[in-house]
């Protein structure tokens, strides 16, 4: 499971690209064909297994498109508990 | 004051605001509407006019009506759309109202898209509708200063009666920077002493563009060309940049104008004597300080957002004194430094100027 994931509020996009820059995970983009309300290629993500959670992209937008959500650690421990405690031991 | 982070567009409308603007008449259209946004709440809540027309044409006819009856009233668009509006630039200027009207330029032509442009500069400085006239024309190059050339706008419009136009493109508007506002200034509530206001007590005034006396018309033309000459004598701003010891000059406007100053910092890392000059206004136009500068360097790059628009006016002022080279993108494509210091270097050699000296 991906430590964090973001969600785009596409329509409030100008596809400036800085957000593209600053992700270290390298996994956003600006779309190639989709088109927002306003008229530009929106960002969009990659590949969403591999956001870290960062948030970088929030803190670089000018415009407030990202909302980041982060996998919280105990959370993260609890779910791989979970899923180990799910597997049958065979 | 305080620096506030603030949009292009949202700047431009609040600065106005602040700066006393009483009737906004407008059509959204990116890359601009965030300001027809803005004024569409701010407008009210100040108890002052805010009206979207059906589109720019019947809009720019609005304003032609405010400002005939003496209220500080602009309008704010993009290419399109300033496309719509050139009946009734060349009705305000043939009336001799005091217009103001921002272009956020995107790419053309029809069309085009809603990217960043310069490619309203022809149109802009020489040919904003029929007849023998130019509006003054800004052009900002970042959030802080267009705030600032809002107020000369309506300045400017108001002391010469006449049309200025900022000239701004879809990256300034769209740009977010830290800037500051000015205070808020009272509405003025005197009307100009030719303004139509009702003509209860004294004699009709008549404000018109039509003067089917040739005579007459002439008349009206040469009272404008006097004007012109005027302003061009009084209005023209650039700024320079270390152009002391130039040997190349760098000559480019608005974001295009702020890009180049990162060229020319670049450049002279790298031991070239570069120098920017950065015309403040478009028309009237730096012609006579070109002309000075071409007789001191060695060479002139000319970078825009257009296919060599503003060029053919640093052509004409630098009287074929030095070499002219051109870094120009179009379609809303942006220059980035490394490209446009590509072609000083290109320059450099071509002169014979360099670090090697």
């Amino acid at each position: 499971m991906a430590k964090g994931f973001v969600v785009i509020d596409v329509d409030r996009c100008k596809g400036c690209g800085l957000c593209t820059n600053v992700c270290p995970a390298n996994i956003l983009a600006l779309s190639r064909d989709a088109f927002n309300a306003k008229g530009y290629h929106p960002v969009v993500v990659t590949d969403v297994e591999k956001c870290i959670g960062c948030a970088s992209c929030a803190r670089i937008c000018p415009d407030v498109v990202f909302t980041v959500y982060r996998q919280k650690r105990q959370t993260q421990r609890t779910n791989v508990q979970a899923a180990a405690a799910a597997v049958p031991v065979v | 004051m305080t620096k506030e982070l603030l949009k292009g567009n949202v700047a431009f409308a609040e600065a106005a605001v602040r700066y006393g603007l009483q009737a906004y008449f407008g059509y959204p259209i990116t890359p601009q509407s965030e300001a027809l946004e803005h004024l569409s709440e701010r407008m009210i809540d100040e108890g002052r006019v805010f009206l979207q027309a059906e589109s720019e044409v019947a809009a720019i006819n609005m304003v032609y009506g405010a400002a005939c009856a003496g209220v500080r009233v602009m309008t704010s668009t993009s290419g399109p759309g300033f496309s719509l509006m050139a009946e009734g630039f060349s009705y305000i200027a043939g009336s001799e109202v005091p217009v103001v009207a921002v272009n956020m330029m995107r790419g053309g032509p029809g069309l085009g898209n809603i990217q960043p442009s310069q490619s309203d500069y022809f149109f802009m400085t020489k040919s904003a509708g029929h007849g023998d006239f130019h509006p003054i024309v800004l052009a900002p190059a970042n959030v802080q200063e267009l705030i600032d050339m809002m107020g000369l706008a309506f300045d400017l419009a108001e002391k010469y009666r006449t049309l200025v136009f900022v000239a701004g493109d879809g990256a300034l508007g769209q740009m977010m920077e830290s800037a500051e506002l000015p205070p808020m200034q009272p509405v003025r509530t005197e009307r100009p002493d030719w303004a139509v206001t009702g003509n209860a007590g004294r004699e009709s005034r008549v404000i018109t563009s039509l003067y089917l006396d040739p005579d007459q018309l002439e008349k009206l033309n040469l009272h404008l060309q006097r004007k012109l000459a005027l302003i061009k004598k009084n209005e023209i701003r650039w700024q320079e940049y270390q152009t002391e010891d130039a040997d190349l000059l760098l000559i480019a406007y608005g974001t295009v104008g702020r890009t180049c100053l990162s060229v020319m910092r670049e450049a002279r890392q790298q031991g070239l004597k570069v120098g920017l000059l950065r015309p403040q206004t478009l028309w009237p136009f730096a012609e006579a300080r070109i002309t000075e500068l071409a007789g001191q360097v060695r060479g002139i790059l000319v970078a825009e957002m257009s296919a060599g628009q503003m060029l053919e006016d640093v052509e004409r002022a630098a009287q074929g004194k030095v070499p002219i080279r051109f870094h120009g993108r179009m379609g809303g494509i942006m220059p980035m430094v490394d490209e446009i210091l590509a072609d000083v270097g290109k320059l450099a050699e071509e002169v014979g100027v360099g670090s090697r000296e």
